[in-house]
Order: C-alpha cells, then structure tokens, then sequence
C-alpha cells in the first residue's frame, strides 16, 4: 500500500516568461489532513489542477495513491476527488437530479453517508440549484464528492462565502473522514486559523515555490518573532533564517527560523533580544508571505 | 470490557485559551483524571476519534497522549486502545507539582530582576495564599 496518498516530485510549468510553478515537491501522507497555503497567485490552484490533468505540466511527477496521475489516470480518478470553486451543477437544476447523475459514475457511493451529509449541511432533496446561495452550491459540490467516498479528497477553497457554522460542519466531516486512518485531505484554504487547528501537515507556497512544509505543530513552532536592536537586524537581513518584518527607530523586528538560526545563537553573537513570541500560522504566513 | 465514552469532554478547546491546543487537551485530560471521571483502567477514544470530536487535528491528540503515555498517566494496549494508568492521579498530582515549582522559581526570577528581596517575595507568596484562601473559603459559605 501507498505510504503517501499524494507525491509530487519535482513538478514545473511553465507560462511563458511571466510566471514559472516549481519545481514543488509536496507529500500528503496516507490518512492525514495536508494544508496547502500561500498569498493570491502562487500557484495553490494551478498545483491542484495539474494533479488531475487539468493543463499539462512541463516536468516532474504527480502520484496518488501510488498511482501515475497521466498514465493511470482512470484509476487515480477512481482514488480521489476533486472539488474546485469552478464546479457547476446548475445544469442538473435540482439537488436530487445532480446526486442521481453523479452517483451513477461511482460504484462506491454511499447512500447513506449521502444522506448525513444532506442533513448536516442543511440541504434539501428537492431544492432548486439555481436558487442556492453560493455557500449552499459549496456545500452541495463537497456532497457530491464526498459520498462516493474517495481514498483521496482535494478541495481547493472548499470555504469560501461559508459562515462560520457551515465552516465549522464542513471541517468536522472532513476529520471525520480521515477518522479511519485510509482517507486523505489535501486542502487549499485562506481560513488561516482553521488550518492550523484542524490540519496533520501544511505546505507554503509563494511565487511558485514552496517555502516550507511540514506536520502543522512543528511548522509553527519552528518559527519565532524577535525584536531586537535596529542595528543587530540590519545586520543580520542577509543572514539564512532571518526575515527582517521592520525597523522602526532603535528598534527592528524579525521572523526567525529556528531550524536555521537560534536565538541562542544570536544571543551568542552579542545580539540583544528585547522580546521573543511564538507565531501563529496566520502570523508566519504575512510575515514570509510578503517578504 | 469497557467500551470508551461516546463522546469525552474535556471542557472547551480554544485558541483563545491559554497555551497551545495540545497543551490545553493533556491539561484537560489531567483535570479529568486527577479529579476522578477518568479512574485507571478508563478506556479513551482513540486519537483519530478525539480529534473528529475536538475539531482538532490527528497529529495534535497524538502528541498530547503521547505526552501523557510518556508522563505515565496513560498507556496504550496494541489493538486494544488506550487506558488510564493504574496510580494515574497522583502522577497527575506530581507532574502538576513539578510544574507548580517551575512557575514559582520563574516568579522568584522575575521578581529578583525587578529588584524585590527575598523577603519580600515571602510576604508576596504569603499574600497571595491569604487573598486566594479567603475567596476559596467565601465561595465555600455561599
């Protein structure tokens, strides 16, 4: 059995000489929850994308569940589902007509966990699509994907224009998902917070390159922020691990990598440190996302 | 055999809490057995379920029993699950006992620097037990 229900190795593609994704490597281990993060215009989505074949990748190599996502791609397909905000059932006009189309392609799907998830995520049988506030068309998109109960779920911005109750219920199923150790998430969200609470593993990506990844809790811990003398951060702007945030005064404030650089160290470098704070994932986020 | 709780509460999580995720689920679960819910032998959901019900990931719950297994407050059985140790509750009292210590030399650390002498930290440490008894006692009457 596959140890990892995503791997990519290696992956690049190319746009013309605007913009280049990669090379990324990114692994989503067998029954976790993997977050995939990173400001508007990384390449979250092109990354989701090139995982089911959606536009064609100039390098590297993509496997789910062990398998090649180009050359076993009816299989692959058969492992993981994929819900992307650019989905439209509206052509099925009622919740019913767009369960019974979609439940015919898949012979794992499960009525009954059909059903839990209509109830939970207060749809109704015989709404009309086109009548569905975006939030509910969301939900019905997860639905759809989620009752045939695939080894592999990818949700690209399953949260956007959710309150924070529908949020709430879509994460809870989603760790009830992985509740038996075979399934996988990989989810792309900007719900920062919710992340950090609710995710194995996440991944960073900027400017098409992935700038750190990891399990959740070590990730965030690795990372402190440190204020420290206006002079000892200029000094230090070029250093590997040091993300200098601004210097106001006498005073700078830097993001540091502690896998790279500790504070000991820098202590030992004569570097006073004026104060020292853990980061949030929503902090670590702003303070490399915008460097 | 015991079958585990359908759902264990370990009074609310919240990133608005004090300390990480993971430390608020051992201090809970400490809480729980130290105060007697959790008596050795207690069966505890597995790590995946916990999760599901906290909204908080795998990789957190894991971390936490592994926490508590290593402190000795809990042991897990292979195929069977996870229990309460035997004894569980005075080692909760010990663990919370090292760390009581831990806070106090770290309050006699900050008050030294801001120039309190030893005496003083006395009188401080003295005031707060009769402030905090006092209320205690209050609260008892009503």
């Amino acid at each position: 059995m596959a140890t990892s229900a995503v791997e990519i190795r290696g992956l690049t593609r190319r746009f013309g000489k605007l913009f280049t994704l990669g090379p990324i490597d990114l692994t989503v281990p067998a029954g976790t929850i993997y977050g995939f993060v990173g400001p508007n215009g990384a390449g979250k989505t092109t990354t989701l994308d090139l995982i089911f074949g959606l536009g064609g990748k100039d390098g590297g190599s993509i496997e789910v569940m062990g398998l090649d996502h180009i050359r076993d791609d009816v299989a692959m397909k058969r492992a993981a589902g994929y819900v992307s905000p650019d989905l439209n059932y509206q052509a099925w006009t009622r919740v019913d007509k767009a369960i019974r189309f979609v439940s015919g392609f898949y012979p794992t799907w499960d009525d009954e966990y059909c059903q839990t998830l209509l109830k939970a995520f207060h749809l109704n049988w015989r709404d009309q699509i086109g009548a569905l506030s975006f939030g509910a068309k969301t939900k019905l998109s997860l639905l759809l994907a989620m009752s045939w109960q695939p080894k592999v779920l990818v949700l690209d911005e399953p949260t956007i224009g959710l309150d924070a109750i529908s949020k709430q219920q879509v994460f809870a199923e989603l760790l009830g998902m992985v509740r038996d150790g075979e399934r996988s998430v990989l989810i792309s969200s900007h719900n920062l917070s919710d992340i950090e609470r609710i995710t194995d593993h996440v991944g960073m990506i900027k400017s098409g390159q992935m700038i750190f990844e990891g399990a959740t809790t070590d990730v965030v811990e690795r990372f402190r922020m440190i204020d420290i003398d206006a002079t000892h951060a200029a000094a230090l702007a070029d250093q590997a691990g040091i993300t200098v945030q601004e210097t106001e005064g006498l005073r700078g404030r830097v993001l540091v990598d502690q896998r790279q650089v500790t504070i000991d160290h820098l202590r030992a470098r004569g570097v006073t440190v004026l104060s020292d704070c853990p980061v949030t994932l929503e902090e670590l986020f702003v303070a490399l996302g915008r460097a | 055999m015991v079958t585990p709780p359908k759902k264990l509460l370990i009074g609310p999580l919240s990133t608005a809490g004090s300390g990480t995720l993971y430390q608020q689920i051992v201090d809970g679960l400490k809480r729980e057995v130290s105060e007697g819910r959790l008596p050795p032998g207690a069966p505890l959901p597995s790590f995946r379920n916990l999760a599901a019900d906290l909204l908080v990931s795998v990789i957190t719950v894991k971390r936490a029993y592994e926490d508590l297994e290593r402190e000795g407050i809990i042991y897990r059985r292979q195929g069977l699950g996870t229990f309460v140790a035997e004894a569980a509750d005075a080692k909760s009292r010990e663990v919370k006992k090292t760390r009581a210590k831990q806070l106090i030399e770290h309050a006699v650390r900050e008050a030294s620097e801001a120039g309190l002498s030893h005496q003083d930290v006395v009188d401080l440490l003295h005031q707060i037990i009769h402030e905090n008894g006092d209320s205690s006692h209050g609260h008892k009457r009503r």
